[in-house]
């Protein structure tokens, strides 16, 4: 067995030299996935790999080479393209490499020692019963699509030149499944999923229930008329617009003049029920790590308090251009990317409401179950529209299911508009791991049919 | 990459359990991505990725195992990982591997060393230059460089011996335009299937002042009005559209499960009988383009609607084993660490009779929808929307004023029997697209400028009144 994080600090060493800054990342993993269909597993694949990437500063340039070849000659030419590959780049005195910090080492419970064990057969059991529970929660659940198990066992390794050397184990169990409904007026999907750092945290019926429930109670829906009025999000879609927020809430993208928030510093830029956090310590929190992508301790960052800006992430580039610390959010994709300045376990603190008590509380309006978007949320102009499908409330009850509307607001009015905020804070894998209870949200525009 | 000889023992070797079928994936790819912003280049990448997908067929169990090293001992581990799901003793055995060969030419004229990498870097800030003295209001452009060499080579124990090189190169820029707190971006790229070839025929300064031109004309754009409006579409990249309103649910994975809208639909008028459209992955110089997919199948061109009737759908070897029918050759994969499935390749709406001037004009309320990001689709109600990041008001037959903020939603097989105008003006997609149905491959989409009579609208502004042209 290869010691990696040896191997790591060698080529660091045979790389750098004076005034060549070298960091080498090595990332190990064991992968699983498995889709079943009708009951019957349709798909099986479970393999290893491995992988190294290294980055070269040189007075401020920057170069990257990734290999998963490992042999001495492929990880030389790795390291020399690298480094050849600097003097392309253009000098940028605020590039270069971490000074090493100590990294705490409480437990962030991201490691499930057990996963390794469990027999593939048990995995084959999760997916079944994701499945069963979509098909069994109505029999106009007439099918799942993609209803997949998957695992990984990864093993990150990063060394570098300015002496850090740190490793860390992190396992992943996700589960994914899309419900197909029918009724006479034709067919409708919602997705289910849930992801945790350990295989007895999934819940395969939950899982498998939410993609049956949601896909059986949006089928028959009819646009309502265009109007300006109340939605209620459900955490799946909350998530896809805090997904927006994160990107305009990073420090890269104000130094860039890409984000809708730029110079509102310190003012109140939403509601006051609007707290916002970035924590890449959360335990069992799936984007948890010790230290992050460039090897910065990871921790926890308060970005909106009730309502005020007084944050953003930053990673070690974009806090040296402005003289501050990095928050730990320099993120990775494996070894075949930089390390780019992104979220972690991002979300938004919960309320005290539950979800009935706030449908209870809307005379009319639309609970939105789920969206299509590409493009429809940017986080640069802060436009948000997206399709949407959900349920009518009346007089605070459910009265029907909505097919074929779009909602559309700014990401200013989101953060303004929500009036109420859930109990329910789910995270939900999205970029990195993105969190949102139930919200209410006033002044959308719900376009439908044409007024009468 | 790996001999004859190599391959059958490994396929002899995954077949040992009693499989069906049994296959071996080589890829070997080099890559280089350079990325500029902020006026400088702040990303230079090179990767290396090879390695080979062992895939075993088991009736309707599939399985697969990967690695990254190409010697012996490693595919042997592999094929025998993928092949520890049976329990049976060899039933077939591999038929003698002969070379399959393709009469498809795609020319690389211009081989990517051909040119330094300083002397493309060179071209991004060029682009830089050219975007920034565009106008003041051009507070940022960004802009990527990447070429792909990627080279395959498929194994089956059924004799399929196939390779394949695809060369992929693209070019892209985008500006961010600020005026009082208004920001407007305006994004595109260009490339395809060739060499730098691609560099002559285009330039990086015209593309980059076509995005600036755009992003400043939408700072003054109004919201978008919500309702039902007709809609008239460009041509081009327009063709987003039929790609993921329909061409997904064409797809023969959707298809064998019934999950999608179009199953049982051969034969059937399913869009008006103004419509063709046809999937082709073997058209020169396209992203999309194969000489043989990722199964080993030759690539073709296949007509999905034909004159309004459903006539095929994309299958890809799985699929098609299942349904007792051959391939068109749709099977393809991201990497050797991802199984093979039906995807689309270069797929589009076919030549039509209207000039697209007379389209704009037969529309007295409307909005025209000159670029938009990508787009989404819902497998199997086949809703889709899409957001426009150019778009127009069309009042009285005339394009009067931009508007922001527009998402087009509606239903594709519904609208594709709707569209009651096809312009003459077929052209597909500048080379920049990538379709992710969870796995990522290079696709291009086209159609000529077509006219949606109705369609919901989404937008900020008071919804529209008055009668729908
Ligand atoms: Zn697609």
């Amino acid at each position: 067995m290869t010691n990696y994080l040896k191997l790591a600090q060698q080529v660091v060493r045979q790389a750098a030299s004076d005034g060549l800054e070298v960091e080498v990342i090595i990332t190990q993993s064991k992968e699983t996935e498995i889709r079943v269909s009708r009951g019957e597993v349709e798909q099986l694949s479970q393999s290893g790999s491995r992988g190294m990437g290294v980055r070269a500063i040189d007075g401020g340039r920057t170069g990257y080479a990734y290999t998963s070849d490992f042999s001495d000659k492929s990880i030389e030419d790795t390291w020399r393209s690298a480094v050849e590959l600097a003097q392309v780049a253009t000098p940028d005195e605020y590039r270069g490499l971490p000074d090493p910090q100590p990294i705490p080492s409480d437990d962030l419970e991201i490691w499930d020692a057990n996963l390794v064990n469990v027999p593939t057969a048990d995995k084959i059991e999760v997916a079944k019963r994701v499945e069963q529970a979509a098909l069994n929660y109505d029999p106009r659940v007439i099918i799942t699509q993609w209803c997949t198990y998957q695992d990984s066992i990864d093993h990150v390794y990063l060394a570098n030149s300015k002496g850090f050397a740190g490793e860390y184990g992190r396992t992943t169990v996700a589960s994914f499944v899309i419900g197909i409904a029918r009724d006479e007026n034709g067919m409708t999907n919602a997705f289910g999923l849930g992801v945790s750092n350990y295989f007895a945290d999934l819940d395969p019926e939950a899982i498998g229930r939410e993609a049956g429930e949601k896909a059986v109670s949006i089928l028959s829906g009819q646009p309502v008329e265009t109007q300006i009025g109340t939605v209620i999000l459900d955490p799946v879609v909350g998530a896809q617009i805090l997904t927006a927020l994160s990107q305009a809430l990073s420090a890269e993208a104000w130094q860039k003049k890409r984000s809708f928030l730029m110079d509102r510093m310190g003012q109140q830029v939403g509601n006051d029920m609007v707290t916002l956090m970035d924590n890449g310590r959360m335990p069992r929190g799936v984007s948890s790590a010790p230290f992050d992508g460039e090897g910065v301790p990871t921790k926890a960052t308060r970005l909106i308090d009730e309502g005020v800006l007084q944050n953003l992430i930053y990673d070690s580039y974009s806090a040296r251009k402005e003289n501050k610390q990095s928050t730990g959010n320099a993120q990775r994709n494996g070894h075949r990317s930089t390390p780019a300045l992104g979220p972690s376990n991002f979300y938004m603190q919960p309320g005290h409401l539950t979800r009935d008590e706030i449908i209870k509380g809307v005379d009319k309006g639309l609970y939105v179950i789920s969206v299509m978007q590409t493009g429809g949320i940017d986080p640069v102009s802060g436009d948000c529209s997206m399709g949407a499908n959900g349920l009518w409330i009346e007089n605070g009850e459910i009265v029907g299911p909505v097919g074929g509307v779009t909602i559309a607001t700014t990401l200013d009015g989101f953060l303004n508009n929500i009036t109420q905020v859930g109990n329910d804070l789910r995270i939900v894998p999205f970029f990195g791991a993105i969190g949102v209870p139930t919200l209410r949200l006033d002044n959308v525009t719900i376009g439908g049919t044409k007024k009468q | 990459m790996i001999d004859k000889a190599l391959a059958q023992k490994v396929l002899s070797a995954a077949l040992r359990t009693g499989a069906d079928l049994a296959e071996v994936y080589v890829e070997d790819v080099t890559s280089l991505r350079l990325a500029l912003e902020d006026t400088k280049i702040e990303q230079a990448v090179r990767g290396a990725d090879r390695g080979a997908g062992i895939r075993v067929v088991f009736g309707n169990l599939v399985t697969y195992a990967y690695t990254d090293s190409l010697d012996e001992a490693s595919l042997l581990d592999a094929a025998s990982a993928a092949a520890s799901a049976g329990s049976g003793s060899a039933k077939s055995q591999v038929i003698d591997l002969t070379a399959r060969k393709s009469s498809l030419e795609y020319p690389i004229l211009k081989p990517f060393d051909s040119m330094s990498i300083s002397d493309k870097a060179a071209l991004l800030s060029q682009m830089d230059e050219a975007g920034r003295a565009y106008n003041p209001l051009i507070a940022q452009v960004y802009g990527w460089y990447q070429e792909i060499s990627r080279r395959v080579w498929v194994y089956n124990s059924d004799g399929v011996a196939a390779q394949d090189d695809r060369f992929i190169v693209e070019m892209g820029g985008g500006v961010i335009a600020r005026k009082n707190g208004t920001i407007q971006r305006a994004y595109s790229g260009f490339g395809g299937q060739m060499g730098l070839e691609l560099l002559d025929k285009n330039s990086v300064a015209g593309h980059i002042q076509r995005q600036a031109e755009s992003a400043v004309r939408m700072l003054d754009a109004k919201p978008c009005p919500a309702g039902d409006m007709t809609v008239v579409m460009c041509n081009g990249w327009g063709g987003v559209l039929f790609h993921e309103a329909c061409g997904h649910q064409m797809e023969a994975d959707f298809i064998t499960k019934g999950s999608s809208a179009y199953t049982g639909k051969i034969g059937q008028q399913v869009a008006n009988p103004i419509i063709t459209a046809i999937d082709d992955g073997t058209i020169p110089g396209r992203r999309g383009s194969l000489r043989f997919d990722d199964d080993g199948t030759p690539a073709q061109r296949t007509v999905l609607i034909e004159k309004g009737v459903l006539k095929d759908y994309m299958w890809d070897l799985v699929e098609a084993r299942r349904a007792k029918r051959a391939s068109t050759g749709n099977g393809r994969r991201e990497s050797y660490r991802h199984m093979p499935m039906p995807r689309m390749t270069n797929t589009y709406i076919d030549q039509g009779e209207h000039d697209p001037q007379e389209i704009i004009e037969s529309v007295k309320k409307g909005v025209y929808i000159k670029s938009m990001a990508g787009g989404q689709a819902d497998i199997s109600k086949g809703d889709f929307v899409f957001n426009a990041t150019e778009a127009y008001m069309i009042e009285n037959g005339k394009l009067t004023y931009p508007v922001r903020g527009a998402t087009v939603f509606g239903n594709g097989p519904k609208v594709l029997m709707e569209i009651d105008m096809v312009g003459n003006d077929l052209a597909l997609d500048p080379g920049m697209g990538t379709c992710g149905k969870t796995q990522g491959a290079k696709v291009s989409v086209g159609q000529p400028t077509i006219r949606i009579p109705k369609v919901t609208v989404g937008g900020t502004d008071e919804p529209v009144s008055g009668a729908i042209g």
